[in-house]
């Protein structure tokens, strides 16, 4: 069974990139633009791990991450931020309602690769079988 | 997981790259009305890089430093007050994050250019503004000519200018740049403790140039450069509103 992402990021772009990160490894991203379709959409597919940004409209971030950690269903999910803001008391407040890791915009490709393996097995797509050479006639 | 961790113990944990000491220093000390001149003096003095760009404040018509009239922290201090320092130590994480996105999302070097130095915008161009509120009101401001606005979308993309055909992808990434930048500012307010929260940034089309400074704030233009790329932003403030 590939591992299941969840991306929340109201930026199309950071979508983009993270899609564009993972696309060598066997894993399948599913994609929210901010905290209610992210909780939506982490109900509905189980992710394995949620990469979530703080700053978006309808529902930020933080909002989000409270409500999932309340939830008993969802609570288990780990979350990595994946945000522009570090600023000492967001950090800290984050981290109290339960983050696995924090990544702060902007990252390096390999960064979020490195964050991501170490909570769920990250293994590269095997390439395509090589096309058989046709048989050649005795 | 619930987490009582100090911040430094979450910032080693988390592998935050250092801050800007003197900035977030600088930025504490003018937040205060009852600032001392003398150590603001003294942080901006043995930080290059705020020394610099003070005096560049503080000599808008010099095309370069020979032609500086104000030459020392404390006479720019004067001439310009407080609320140009203010706008200045928080422009310096901003223009580092801005710096910092082009490294990572672009492998592009971005130079921190003389604003006189710069090919001035004309017509046309992408505006991204984005404010915040709280303990500080303001608003920041980036702009870019559309080639320039193409180029970075494709950069942060990793396809060619060619291939963008959706608009949106041009102003989705003016927009996160935006963000990122904004974001890396508001973590250093928020430590001096000057509690402000970003609005959704907003990005357009315009032929408007004015940016227009929040009431007894401070203004900070700055403008960059990575090749045939230029990217002018805009910074104002005010901490003292309430």
């Amino acid at each position: 069974m590939p591992i299941k992402i969840l991306s929340v990021d109201d930026s199309r772009t950071i979508r983009l990139i993270v899609g564009r990160t993972l696309r060598p490894y066997d894993c399948v991203l599913c994609e929210a633009a901010n905290g209610e379709e992210g909780l939506a959409t982490a109900a509905r597919e189980k992710p394995d791990i949620i990469l979530l940004d703080v700053t978006m409209p309808v529902m930020d971030g933080v909002t989000m991450l409270t409500k999932l950690k309340e939830d008993p269903e969802l609570k288990a999910i780990p979350v990595i931020m994946l945000t522009a803001e570090s600023g000492r008391d967001n950090v800290i407040h984050i981290a109290r309602l339960g983050v696995r890791d924090y990544l702060v915009k902007p990252f390096k490709e390999d960064q979020l690769i490195d964050k991501v393996g170490r909570i769920v097995p990250l293994k590269k797509k095997e390439a395509a079988a090589p096309v058989a050479a046709p048989a050649t006639a005795a | 997981m619930q987490d009582g961790a100090s911040y430094q113990e979450l910032s080693r944990r988390y592998g935050f790259a250092p801050k800007l000491e003197s900035a977030s220093r600088l930025t504490q000390l003018v937040s205060r009305q009852d600032s001392d001149l003398d150590e603001i003096t003294k942080v901006i003095d043995k930080d290059p890089v705020l020394r610099k760009r003070l005096l560049r404040v503080a000599n808008p018509d010099a095309e370069n430093e020979i032609e500086y009239t104000v030459e020392t922290v404390e006479d720019a201090l004067m001439r310009n007050g407080m609320g140009c320092v203010l706008v200045l130590a928080m422009s310096t994480p901003l223009a580092q994050a801005l710096t910092k996105s082009f490294q990572t999302m672009l492998s592009l070097k971005l130079e921190d250019i003389d604003r006189n130095a710069a090919e001035p915008l004309q017509g046309e161009h992408l505006l991204g503004t984005i404010s915040f509120s709280g303990k500080i009101e303001g608003r920041v401001y980036l702009r870019m000519n559309l080639a320039s606005a193409r180029d970075i979308a494709a950069g942060i993309l990793g396809i060619s200018p060619g291939e963008l055909t959706d608009t949106n992808e041009i102003t989705d990434a003016a927009g996160e740049l935006l963000n990122i930048m904004t974001g890396n500012f508001k973590s250093n307010l928020c430590d001096a403790g000057l509690d402000c929260r970003l609005q959704t940034p907003e990005v357009k089309l315009s032929t408007d140039f004015q940016t227009p400074s929040v009431p007894g704030g401070g203004l900070e233009h700055l403008a960059f450069r990575a090749g045939k790329i230029q990217l002018f932003v805009d910074v104002t403030a005010n901490p003292w509103s309430d």
